[in-house]
């Protein structure tokens, strides 16, 4: 710094960089480029086609589960046995303390515990495509609920 | 204002007019008992509790001739054997208890989905199970007992539906409400376990409104009650609610405006239903309605439409495969009759809305499913 108050040169650039970039603040958008229809279009064509893999996973799809290679149930039982429209899965509620669970937890955890116990099936990695998937369908059903973090 | 807004108003409209109620001479209060042993601290831990339920009562004026008590089983969604053990465990369980009452019941109703997938092996599993009670039983079947090979294993083992009989000044009537449905498997050349499959999904959209009673059932309907007095009690057993409580489940039968028309000059009846796996009390024009708990899971409260009148089950230990689940006891002593939810968890229903399932789901929204709406489906 100063070097930089002893250089009239430098401060002078310093300066004009500042008010270059402050400038340009005020127009800061999220995108650069105002989104075509086209790409609004492909990414929620992205979206729902992961609600869709999450729909059939949750409705126990053999052939789904086969082609990611899971095993989510040996019960028989699927997630939408107990939760019809993904109803009282509450993902607005999380992250929350899990009385089954006695802990902290995620959406993702919740649905690794649903499907180790009632379904005494095999758990997913959280962060697989799977894991992305269900939470895709559990959101999209649950679109528009109060988002409520934390609640019981 | 929505469809389904527009059906909600249209069922208060035609459902709860103004002073068109049960009987009106007839009470009903709910009462809590605890089980004697637990009174006196006889036993003690959960796993000891929940063979000693609490026993919630409905209780209700009624009439008729003599004391006697009836059973009712039902949604027991047996799997094969190697499948599903649990299902089997909880079947069973009910069965021992029924056949155990003292003094013994007069008979009992299977209320319907024996089997999840209609499959003759599950059909004949439940066959075994049930035979363990010798009382004498009456069956209606449910949609997951029907559409594999559309009732006739069913029909073989258990006969048809419609029927009637007289029991101690009661008329009993079953119903099935569930092999009515629309074709929506021939256009797409479904396969029978394509067909089951879409039938066993609850939130499933292609087996559309399948849940209905049927012209020709409710000209049968009609006329094995006309010859009937008016105040005379009527009891009907069917698998699904006789009202409008949520068609997106088949919580419904669709004719059910035609239901209650046939129903309206009767001041006395008693609709018993299963389906619904869960707590349901409702009154409709002058019938009330009573929901009876599965033996294999519980569902969940529906977002929309549950009946004033139920008291919500508290929510449900989803840990527990014991939790929300049971069967049911009716115990006619003229001039009352006792509905016994026999949970075989302590608590039946809930003291707080936190706990309830219905009041605690106020900020969830929520959609219908979509994969089953894509083409190609799979």
């Amino acid at each position: 710094m100063r070097k930089m108050l002893r250089s009239p040169g430098l401060l002078l650039t310093a300066a004009a960089f500042l008010l270059v970039f402050t400038s340009r603040l005020d127009h800061v958008e999220a995108h650069k480029e105002k989104h075509t229809p086209e790409q609004l279009k492909a990414f929620l064509e992205v979206f729902m086609e992961q609600v869709r893999i999450g729909d059939l996973l949750f409705h126990g799809d053999a052939d789904t589960e086969k082609q990611l290679g899971l095993t989510l149930s040996k019960t028989g039982m699927a997630c939408a046995m107990c939760h019809p429209f993904a109803s009282d899965t509450h993902p607005h509620e999380f992250p929350k303390f899990q009385e089954q669970m006695q802990e902290f937890a995620t959406l993702r955890d919740m649905i690794n515990w649903c499907i180790e116990n009632p379904n005494e099936g095999e758990r997913i990695d959280v962060n697989s495509p799977a894991m992305k998937a269900l939470e895709a369908y559990t959101y999209y059903s649950n679109k528009g609920s109060v988002l409520d973090a934390g609640k019981h | 204002m929505s469809d389904q807004e527009r059906e909600w108003h249209e069922a208060e409209r035609e459902l709860k007019k103004p002073g068109e109620r049960p009987d009106p001479s007839l009470k009903i209060t709910r009462r809590t008992f605890l089980h004697k042993s637990l009174v006196a601290g006889a036993v003690s831990g959960a796993a000891t509790y929940g063979w000693f339920p609490l026993i919630n009562t409905l209780t209700m004026a009624y009439g008729a001739e003599a004391p006697f008590s009836f059973a009712w089983i039902s949604d027991t969604h047996l799997y094969p054997k190697n499948v599903n053990t649990r299902f089997v465990e909880k079947a069973t369980r009910a069965v021992k208890e029924v056949q155990a009452m003292k003094p013994p019941a007069d008979f009992l109703i299977f209320g319907g989905d024996l089997a999840q997938l209609g499959d003759p092996v599950e059909l004949r599993l439940g066959n075994d199970i049930l035979k363990e009670i010798t009382i004498k039983k009456h069956f209606i079947p449910g949609e997951h007992d029907w559409y594999l090979d559309m009732g006739k294993t069913w029909v073989s083992l258990f006969g048809n539906s419609p029927w009637t009989f007289e029991h101690k000044g009661v008329t009993f009537i079953g119903i099935d409400t569930v092999s009515r449905a629309p074709d929506y498997w021939s256009a797409t050349k479904m396969s029978p376990k394509e067909r089951m499959g879409h039938m066993a999904v609850l939130d499933g959209s292609v087996a559309g409104p399948w849940a209905g009673v049927g012209s020709d059932q409710l000209q049968w309907l009609s006329k094995t009650l006309s010859p009937i007095a008016k105040n005379r009690p009527i009891v009907i057993f069917s698998h699904n609610p006789l009202y409008e409580y949520y068609p997106p489940w088949n919580f419904w039968v669709r004719d059910w405006r035609q239901v209650h028309e046939i129903l309206k000059p009767y001041q006395n009846v008693t609709n018993i239903h299963g389906h619904t796996h869960q707590v349901l009390y409702n009154e409709i024009g002058t019938m009330r309605s009573i929901g009876m708990l599965a033996t294999s899971w519980p569902w969940p409260y529906a977002p929309q439409g549950v009946p004033v009148l139920t008291k919500p089950m508290i929510r449900v230990n989803p840990g527990d495969i014991f939790d929300g689940v049971g069967w049911g006891k009716m115990t006619v002593k003229p001039p009352k009759v006792e509905h016994e939810y026999m949970m075989w968890r302590p608590a039946v229903y809930a003291e707080a809305e936190v706990d309830s399932g219905t009041g605690d789901n106020d900020n969830q929204r929520l959609s219908p499913r979509v994969a089953d709406q894509m083409w190609p489906y799979k």
